[in-house]
């Protein structure tokens, strides 16, 4: 499958959702779980199904105006693509 | 040392519509009349989300067959866990399985035996084919995890192919492909189900084939059978690191066979609470860790690996619990696992049907013996 696109609306897979605590954020799935933390949480957080692709990016280079925002967004697909093939994101 | 367990495989009954020739049920089962009450089963849950525990594994027997199952689910969405039922899917209509997501649950098992329906009845004991394939189209109308469960073994191997095939029209998001293990009814069963080296080189290169194909469509997993593999398998993650069973009469086992080891008590959740089971409980410090290793396990680099392998394993075929798995190569009783796999025959037998169950039983005699329900 291929990457997100820019009006691809990230979301949870069917049967993947939150867990764990405030403090330390699961992601569960079938026989599993990973623990997200720093961006990657501020990614998954912004997948709700609603926000863009773009919409996500956006908001990301904004916050780290910084960084180079071409980068911002190769990271932030390749992060989404590899939690597609994991069945735990749907695009 | 897992300071917790992270999940729990809760065995809610051992009653099952199904007689699976491979169950993984111990021969001696629970009884209807000591299971644990809906009261009991909900204080497992609540405990068991603040003891850390993040998936719960609903099982049986049949869980359908526990009138309670919809508040059991609620009870465990409402701890916190992650609820996964693990389910033949006899007993379950439309308007159940709604209930069953309404109270939350997450992720649905549903056993396959065979795509084709005389072989899947047959290995079933039961006529069960045309109802699964319905809710497996039913379960796809809801927003829930959907694994379909197959067991593979000499007798259907053959045409893995075309198993494969079938499951991926019924659009699951996961596909787990397991091979028998040798426990309970199915070491019971063992000269029918063993596959030959060639159906297991084979089934390989076709899992190999299907995971590249179906990729980011549906994930699968597989499960090998040992008997083939070098090392052992790592049971259960090691003994008493990540999972907590409890039986349906509440008694908590570090795994589905440990009763078959000698000598070794499993306290109840009706007496303690979970943190003493698993902090306190001789069953699970028996061999937790590497105090009890023998050679060559002792000294191997794969130590932290897979643990010496299973001790029910090493029970079951040497008789001895503190042995190194005879499924390893390095084990001193390894010779047990290689005699097994010479004498097996290359034949598969071809499917029959009967009338009825006794007569089921009686047809295929020399073959197999079905799992019966607890008295």
């Amino acid at each position: 499958m291929a990457p997100p696109t820019d009006t691809s609306q990230p979301h949870f897979a069917p049967g993947c959702r939150w867990g764990g605590s405030e403090t330390e954020r699961m992601v569960l799935f079938p026989e599993g779980a990973i623990k997200i933390e720093g961006t990657g949480r501020r990614i998954l957080e912004a997948c709700d199904g609603e926000r863009t692709f773009l919409d996500i990016v956006e908001e990301l280079q904004a916050n780290f105006s910084a960084s180079d925002p071409a980068r911002i967004r190769a990271d932030v697909s390749s992060f989404l693509e590899s939690l597609q093939q994991k069945r735990i994101i749907d695009y | 040392m897992s300071s917790h367990p992270l999940a729990l495989i809760a065995e809610i009954t051992h009653s099952c519509p199904l007689h699976c020739v491979y169950c993984s049920n111990p021969i001696e089962m629970t009884s209807r009349k000591s299971e644990l009450s809906t009261a009991e089963w909900v204080r497992v849950f609540q405990e068991a989300a603040q003891l850390g525990v993040l998936h719960l594994h609903l099982t049986g027997g049949e869980p359908l067959a526990r009138p309670d199952l919809v508040e059991l689910v609620a009870a465990a969405q409402k701890a916190g866990l992650y609820t996964n039922l693990i389910t033949s899917g006899l007993g379950l209509a439309e308007a159940r399985l709604q209930q069953l997501v309404s109270a939350g649950l997450d992720h649905l098992q549903l056993s396959f035996q065979d795509s084709r329906a005389d072989s899947a009845n047959w290995i079933a004991g039961a006529k069960a084919q045309s109802h699964k394939i319905e809710l497996a189209h039913a379960i796809r109308k809801h927003s829930l995890a959907f694994t379909v469960n197959l067991v593979v073994h000499r007798q259907n191997l053959d045409h893995l192919d075309e198993m494969i095939r079938f499951i991926e029209d019924l659009a699951p998001d996961r596909m787990e492909i397991a091979n028998a293990q040798y426990y309970g009814w199915a070491l019971a069963n063992r000269a029918a189900l063993m596959p030959t080296r060639s159906q297991v080189e084979r089934s390989v290169a076709i899992i190999a084939e299907a995971e590249k194909r179906l990729a980011c469509r549906i994930r699968i997993d597989s499960v090998v059978p040992d008997y083939y593999a070098q090392y052992p398998k790592a049971c259960m993650g090691g003994w008493g690191r990540r999972l907590m069973l409890i039986d349906p009469a509440g008694k908590a086992l570090p795994c589905h066979a440990a009763g078959v080891i000698p000598g070794l008590a499993f306290d109840s959740v009706r007496d303690h609470s979970l943190r003493w089971l698993w902090d306190e409980s001789p069953a699970f410090r028996r061999f937790r860790g590497e105090d009890w290793m023998p050679e060559p396990c002792r000294s191997c680099e794969r130590r932290a690996e897979d643990f010496g392998g299973c001790r029910c394993q090493a029970m079951l075929l040497t008789g001895d619990p503190n042995a190194t798995d005879p499924a390893c190569s390095k084990a001193p009783a390894h010779r047990l696992i290689e005699d097994v796999l010479q004498a097996g025959s290359t034949d598969s037998a071809q499917p029959v049907s009967a009338s009825s169950f006794v007569q089921l039983q009686q047809q295929t005699l020399p073959l197999w013996t079905y799992r019966v329900n607890p008295k």
